[in-house]
């Protein structure tokens, strides 16, 4: 009974539950959009409806909500549109705009706070996994953002404080308010909380590479060309794809390797996360298709090794990695540093102002049930209610209660030993 | 003991075979039940109270208890056992019997006829060394042969027909099972003499019995050509299987990983390896950089003959609604408040 790796893949819960073809991605995204925004229009309906019906408690409802809201940064002071027009919801493709800027956001915060890559990393496939089943409209970015880093960090054995964490965000920024959705992100990641990353693949075909140039690397059992053979030919390759062979020595190809590899890195820290190929693709192919665009005749070359050319799958997996190479250039921080800055800038600046009209429009149309996590989270609790306290006669019954368990168990044990006296008596 | 058969399958196997013998057997313990009585057993009011040995009687001493010995079964009381046979084996006191007595296996009797006290020991030895189940046979009327055999050979012990020969057979077949369940450390019966020494219950005292004893355990040797004598041959006996021995242990259940598309190698030479590699305080921990190896290149590659899109299509199309659906499911989770 072997496994292959393949196999090993394939009982992950990242190819079990968060791989997707793109339709059905897109399909899940139109039903998050479309749930999410009859429930918004619901619940303004609702809240309006109430609002007719005691217009005298009208304006203090809307104080209180703003206050409510007002603690929450970032778009969360959310008025209630008033007037009788429809809710103007956010679309699909606003929503993903929206979701793409709280990753690159995330990112900063992750850099911000000194996390490892794989922490900001697996924080951000949580937020696109969160997203993919969740609307931005029902709940609001940066709160989730904090609080899936704060799992992230969890999930890949960093441990944190979560006072500690918090106090980095300011004096706004408590605990409790990490705290609140986390059991709520956890629970829409289906506590898959294991994320396969390419970094680590990377890594190994580095290790790969650098042995086969310099022509030790352990043959496959299948392989028909000796090491050596397989050096020579390497060092004949081009530089450019259909370009001239060119002689290399040895260290000259070690530092190509490197230099690849450390493109690569970069890709996959920055489009890879910031694009669904997480969702599309292998982690196997996402580092293959980086390191492709870090250097193709190399990444072609090292294929080669792996699957002979005439194997029915080499043109296969060759289709897919260029797909999903395509998908990671396609990305704006791919060449983000090849382009002049002015261009950079005029693009970032238009890229600014898209993001503030769409944060704007979310303003209108959140959803008002699910802006204070806090709150819900307290709800959620046994017999949570405001002010902390229990309703009257709920606490005297419990009290009650209480009491008749301790006579019933006094009957049954004896009553309770005397402490401290009985001793000093004697 | 026979058990009858489930469906009579002829005449002669109406109650499993064993009808004839066995009425026969129990027809002759009948008849000498009478004539062997007033050897032994005194009438039980007067003799219960007064020790044959001392003539001591229980009006005078009321804590007085008797003892039998298995080998003859006369009994005497605890006093006379001190006194007699404190100092290491003697002859029985009684007159007439002169067999050799231990003080160690005097015991307080259990039956009042020391007959049946007899008999459940003689019972008793013969079924530990014949404790063959029904399930060894290969049916039910050779099983019930066998049974008819045990009772024949214990019934020979106690009515001391033939006891030598049945003695012995006794112990060559002790011997031959023993073998058979030890097969792994001891393959034959080497030394029949030597482990039948082990069963001997009745100690053999005169030199005549040594002598015929020695003589009837050369037998075996000497009669076994390939095949060790075993005492008794039963008909439709299943053999042994000896269990298999115990695997080691194994947590992945036989599976193992087998990687397609690379080797892992003892050691990679790249440069931001060597301080890892050289730090005490990973190989202090016990890390082995092979671990690392193998993780880095695993992930390299789980996942490379993997297309998504393929197997994602695949997976929808016999159950589409389904696939969709659970995953609706998930979401909705969240209206719990």
């Amino acid at each position: 009974m072997k496994l292959t790796e393949d196999d090993i893949y394939r009982t992950s819960t990242q190819y079990r539950n968060w791989s997707f073809t793109p339709t059905q991605l897109a399909l899940q995204r139109q039903k998050t959009n479309q749930q999410a925004s009859e429930r918004v229009k619901a619940a303004v309906a609702r809240q309006r409806a109430q609002r007719v019906r005691q217009p005298q408690a009208d304006t203090a409802s809307t104080s209180e909500s703003e206050r409510n809201g007002s603690g929450i940064e970032n778009g969360s002071s959310t008025p209630i549109p008033v007037g009788d027009q429809e809710v103007n919801c956010l679309t699909v493709e606003e929503e993903m705009k929206l979701v793409d800027t709280f990753c690159e956001k995330a990112l900063d915060l992750g850099k911000f706070c000194n996390f490892p890559t794989e922490v900001t990393a697996t924080c951000i496939q949580f937020l696109r996994r969160f997203y993919l089943f969740n609307s931005p409209m029902t709940y609001e970015g940066q709160n989730i953002s904090r609080t899936a880093m704060f799992i992230a960090n969890k999930a890949e054995s960093y441990f944190l404080n979560a006072e500690n964490y918090a106090a980095r965000f300011g004096p706004k920024a408590t605990a409790e308010k990490v705290l609140a959705p986390e059991y709520l992100i956890i629970q829409a990641l289906r506590y898959n909380l294991d994320v396969r990353h390419p970094f680590r693949g990377l890594k190994g075909g580095h290790l790969e590479l650098i042995e086969l140039a310099n022509g030790n690397l352990a043959a496959l059992p299948s392989a028909t060309e000796t090491p050596a053979e397989l050096q020579a030919q390497m060092l004949l390759l081009p530089r450019k794809p259909d370009g001239p062979a060119t002689r290399m020595s040895i260290a000259e190809l070690e530092k190509r390797i490197t230099d690849a590899y450390g493109f690569a890195s970069h890709i996959l820290k920055t489009a890879a996360l910031l694009t669904d190929a997480y969702f599309l693709y292998t982690p196997s192919h996402i580092w293959l298709s980086a390191h492709l665009l870090a250097d193709e005749p190399l990444t072609l070359f090292y294929l080669s090794t792996k699957l002979p050319s005439s194997s029915p799958m080499a043109a296969k997996t060759l289709a897919t990695i260029r797909s999903c190479a395509t998908l990671l250039s396609s990305h704006r921080s791919f060449n983000s540093d090849r382009i002049p800055p002015s261009e950079k800038d005029a693009r970032d600046k238009k890229e600014k102002e898209e993001v503030q009209v769409l944060v704007k429009k979310l303003r209108q149309c959140r959803d008002p049930d699910k802006i204070d996590l806090v709150k819900l989270n307290q709800a959620q609790k046994r017999d949570a209610v405001e002010g902390g306290g229990l309703e009257e006669n709920k606490a005297k019954r419990r009290k009650l209660q209480r009491e008749g368990y301790q006579k019933e168990a006094e009957d049954f044990w004896g009553p309770e030993l005397a402490k401290g006296e009985n001793r000093e008596g004697k | 003991m026979s058990k009858p058969a489930p469906r009579a399958t002829g005449s002669s196997t109406k109650d499993g075979g064993a009808s004839f013998l066995s009425n026969s057997l129990h027809s002759l313990s009948i008849q000498h039940q009478f004539p062997s009585k007033p050897a032994r057993s005194v009438p039980a009011d007067s003799s219960s109270d007064i020790c044959p040995v001392c003539k001591s009687s229980r009006y005078l001493n009321p804590n007085m208890k008797f003892l039998v010995n298995p080998e003859c079964y006369h009994k005497m009381c605890e006093s006379c056992v001190d006194r007699i046979f404190s100092h290491g084996p003697a002859p029985c006191p009684i007159a007439g019997c002169k067999r050799t007595l231990r003080k160690a296996k005097f015991r307080s009797q259990t039956f009042e006829d020391l007959k049946v006290e007899r008999e459940v020991d003689i019972r008793r030895r013969v079924a530990r060394v014949m404790n063959k189940v029904e399930a060894d046979f290969e049916s039910l009327k050779d099983f019930n042969d066998y049974l008819e055999s045990v009772e024949t050979t214990t019934w020979n012990l106690i009515l001391k027909v033939d006891v030598e020969a049945t003695e012995r057979r006794l112990r060559l077949w002790e011997a031959a099972q023993k073998a058979e369940t030890n097969s792994t450390k001891r393959s034959l019966v080497e030394d029949p003499s030597l482990l039948s020494e082990t069963s001997h219950v009745i100690l053999k005292k005169g030199g005549t019995q040594r002598k015929q004893q020695l003589g009837s355990t050369d037998d075996p040797l000497a009669g076994s050509g390939n095949d060790p004598e075993t005492g008794f041959v039963f008909h439709g006996l299943k053999k042994r299987v000896a269990p298999e021995p115990e695997k080691p242990y194994d947590p992945y259940e036989g599976w193992s990983i087998d990687p397609q598309y690379y080797v892992v190698q003892d050691d990679y030479s790249v440069d931001w390896l060597t301080k890892a590699k050289d730090d005490p305080v990973h190989s202090v921990g016990g890390y082995d950089m092979r671990d690392f190896y193998s993780r880095a290149l695993s992930d390299a590659f789980s996942g490379f003959g993997v297309f998504i899109e393929d197997e994602k299509t695949l997976e929808e199309n016999p159950g589409a609604t389904a696939a969709v659906a659970s995953g609706g499911q998930d979401v909705n989770m969240d209206d719990v408040f």
